[in-house]
């Protein structure tokens, strides 16, 4: 007789039951798959290839409870953390929870809309496609967000339609006394042609500890095009892991750009999907860490089709005892001949207990592509260093301006101008934290 | 201005000795050249005095108008109003010429109590040093020596000069790498510069660059210190005769050791 060693699961660090309670039948269908696959899948630990060398305490050591029994803060005045350039499309979820008081949406034109998932259940774009892009084999966070979430956003751009006011997706998190768990959700579809800019933001205003594990789907039809920054500056005590994915026929663009600062455990895995042939995408990052925490990068660049040009430059910084890790794999299928991918992730390490792990994986059966790679990890050249100093500069600044010099290009993709500052004294304030 | 003192500095952490006492008085107004074969100590002497850390003074100091200078940071150094242009000037992506250079003119303007230029101020300033090496305003934002060509980076290292206004510059082999055109704007840029409250060294290997700057002393380096000054004669024996005739004749003389 053999013995069966009973893993845990998702659910052996929640408290309480994940009973659906959402009103959508649509909705409550896909909380129930979830449940299903959460009681099946075991918890992942060291031994899973894809989680080897990431730390999982902050999640396995706690228990999180639903929101409503963790006893969160009131909300008060957030529009610091509004854009200027968004402030009439915007829609603002606090600790997961759509807030229809914060949220505005009336400069969007009317045939486009952004609104919450849960008025919009009936929608036929929300029927046929939530739930049906995500696609993680043996995983267990999006199941979870499947499981959990009764609510999100929901973004549809119809045929031929260019938003251009960005989308403002604002998910806040306030101060807590119990630990709680978050399943922000976003569904956009891009109609034929159409085109948008989203910038999807995680903002946790205190220092305590959540599990925010957020879905992001993206179904762009032909000829559609998004750009989509992802701006992650979560507490420094959450655990952030997130499953953003898109799916893109004929012609479709999806450039993507995820901005990591925050968080004691990030883990991203996003995902591009080709579902036709000549497309085009960005699977770009920057991530800047310190203190312990931990980063966390394992994407997919999946061509199916010919005729594809991706591109993914990952960068990060790490200080103090923070560690990154990197696995990006370009998968190249046997008939999707013409592709041109190409792949970078660069590591600067200033300290000397930071850690980097990164690994480069390239699948390709296709025999007429070109696909490259690269990965370097180095620190700040003392050569550099010195040059700068000479000039005048102390070696604090020369530092900085190194360390500056070295996200910026990362800074400068964003495409709306507001993000682009913030995230310059974002880069700033990590550089010269020890100014302070 | 300049006083070097029986100057010994070896590599920091390790063994090896370069500078092996080395005197050199430098004034105001005085232009002089170091010329020594490969190894001698001459580049190594250019970054001691501009502080680079990768060297250790064991012996002797460093005197600037006065002041010992041998501990104090390379910034420091530079806010007092020392320069060096150097042999492979650094690229550094992502910054540009521009921002480097308003950056260092404000910090060394802070240092010496003197007043900041604000970025359309600075604008102006900046524009008008562009002709003294004959550079395009385009130079001005780009990333500093990114994709260079090696004569634009050493042109850059004299605008930079320009712009800095140093009161003594070391120039570590700016000549080398340089066609004849690019010799001559470099060297009219610097003769542009040079003044009578100002002074400058110039570290090479040939005597060509000394053609187009006139040195008033020329001395000859030789395993870690000034063996021999003299004008620019001594620069035309050399290139006559070579560094082997000169150490010979020192033997001789009973002044090599």
């Amino acid at each position: 007789m053999s013995e069966v060693i009973q893993r845990d699961t998702m659910l052996s660090y929640i408290t309480g039951s994940v009973e659906s309670s959402a009103e959508s039948v649509a909705i409550r269908a896909i909380n129930e798959r979830g449940r299903e696959a959460l009681e099946n899948i075991p918890f992942p630990t060291k031994k899973d290839e894809d989680w080897r060398f990431v730390d999982l305490k902050s999640i396995t050591k706690n228990q999180f409870c639903k929101l409503e029994e963790a006893n969160a803060s009131a909300l008060g005045d957030i529009s610091e953390h509004y854009l200027p350039e968004a402030m009439n499309s915007r829609l603002v979820f606090v600790n997961g929870v759509y807030n229809e008081e914060f949220s505005s949406v009336e400069d969007l034109p009317n045939n486009v809309i952004v609104g919450n998932l849960a008025a919009h259940a009936d929608n036929n774009a929300v029927k046929e496609h939530l739930g049906t892009i995500t696609n993680y084999e043996n995983d267990v966070f999006a199941p979870f967000n499947d499981a959990i979430f009764k609510d999100g956003a929901f973004i549809y751009v119809p045929e031929e339609t260019v938003v251009k006011t960005p989308i403002h997706i604002l998910n806040i998190f306030t101060d807590s006394e119990k630990a709680f768990y978050a399943a922000p959700r976003l569904l956009y579809v891009g109609e034929m042609f159409s085109k948008s800019t989203i910038i999807e933001e995680h903002i946790g205003l205190a220092d305590n500890m959540y599990l925010n594990v957020p879905v992001t789907e993206f179904k762009m039809f032909t000829g559609s095009n998004v750009h989509h920054a992802r701006i992650q500056r979560d507490s420094k005590k959450a655990s952030h892991v997130s499953r953003p994915i898109a799916i893109l026929d004929k012609n479709a663009e999806y450039h993507s750009y995820t901005i990591c600062l925050g968080a004691k455990l990030f883990r991203n895995d996003p995902r591009v999907i080709q579902n036709a042939e000549e497309v085009d995408f960005t699977v770009d990052g920057l991530v800047l860490i310190d203190g312990d925490q931990i980063a966390d990068t394992h994407s997919i660049m999946d061509h199916r089709f010919a005729h594809a040009g991706s591109h993914q430059q990952h960068k990060v910084v790490v200080n103090d005892s923070a560690h990154s890790i990197f696995n990006g794999k370009i998968f190249v299928a046997k008939d999707a001949q013409k592709i041109d991918s190409f792949q970078e992730n660069r590591n600067l390490l200033l300290s000397d207990n930071g850690k980097v792990n990164t690994k480069p994986q390239l699948e390709i059966f296709a025999d007429d592509v070109l696909c490259s790679h690269g990965a370097t990890i180095g620190q700040l050249q003392d050569e550099e260093v010195f040059y700068l100093q000479s000039r005048g500069l102390t070696e604090q600044k020369s530092r900085e301006l190194l360390v500056y010099a070295f996200a910026l290009e990362s800074v400068e993709s964003m495409a709306v101008e507001s993000v682009e500052k913030l995230l310059l004294n974002e880069v700033i304030k990590y550089t010269n934290r020890d100014n302070k | 201005m300049l006083e070097i003192k029986n100057l010994h500095a070896k590599v920091e952490g390790e063994d090896i000795h370069i500078l092996k006492g080395v005197n050199l008085k430098v004034n105001a107004g005085e232009i002089h050249a170091i010329m020594g074969p490969n190894g001698s100590g001459k580049s190594t002497l250019s970054k001691v005095v501009s502080g680079h850390p990768e060297y250790e003074v064991t012996e002797g100091e460093i005197l600037f108008n006065g002041e010992d200078i041998t501990e104090l940071d390379a910034d420091e150094r530079a806010h007092l109003g020392l320069f060096l242009a150097f042999q492979y000037p650094v690229e550094v992506p992502g910054i540009t010429n521009k921002t480097l250079l308003r950056e260092a003119y404000n910090t060394i303007a802070r240092a010496n109590d003197r007043e900041e230029l604000d970025p359309i101020e600075f604008e102006d300033y900046i524009e008008s040093k562009l002709d003294i090496i004959n550079m395009k305003d385009e130079f001005l934002s780009r990333s500093i020596n990114t994709g260079f060509s090696g004569g634009e980076k050493k042109k850059n290292e004299i605008f930079q000069m320009a712009v800095l206004n140093p009161v003594l510059s070391f120039l570590d082999e700016t000549d080398s790498g340089l066609d004849i055109d690019a010799l001559k704007v470099v060297s009219d840029g610097v003769n542009k510069i040079a003044n009578d409250k100002n002074a400058i060294v110039m570290i090479t290997h040939y005597q060509r660059l000394l053609n187009y700057i006139k040195p008033d002393f020329v001395h000859v380096m030789m395993a870690g210190k000034l063996i021999k000054s003299g004008g620019i004669e001594l620069a035309e024996d050399l290139e006559a005769n070579g560094y082997d005739a000169l150490e010979k004749e020192l033997v001789l003389n009973g002044e090599a050791q």
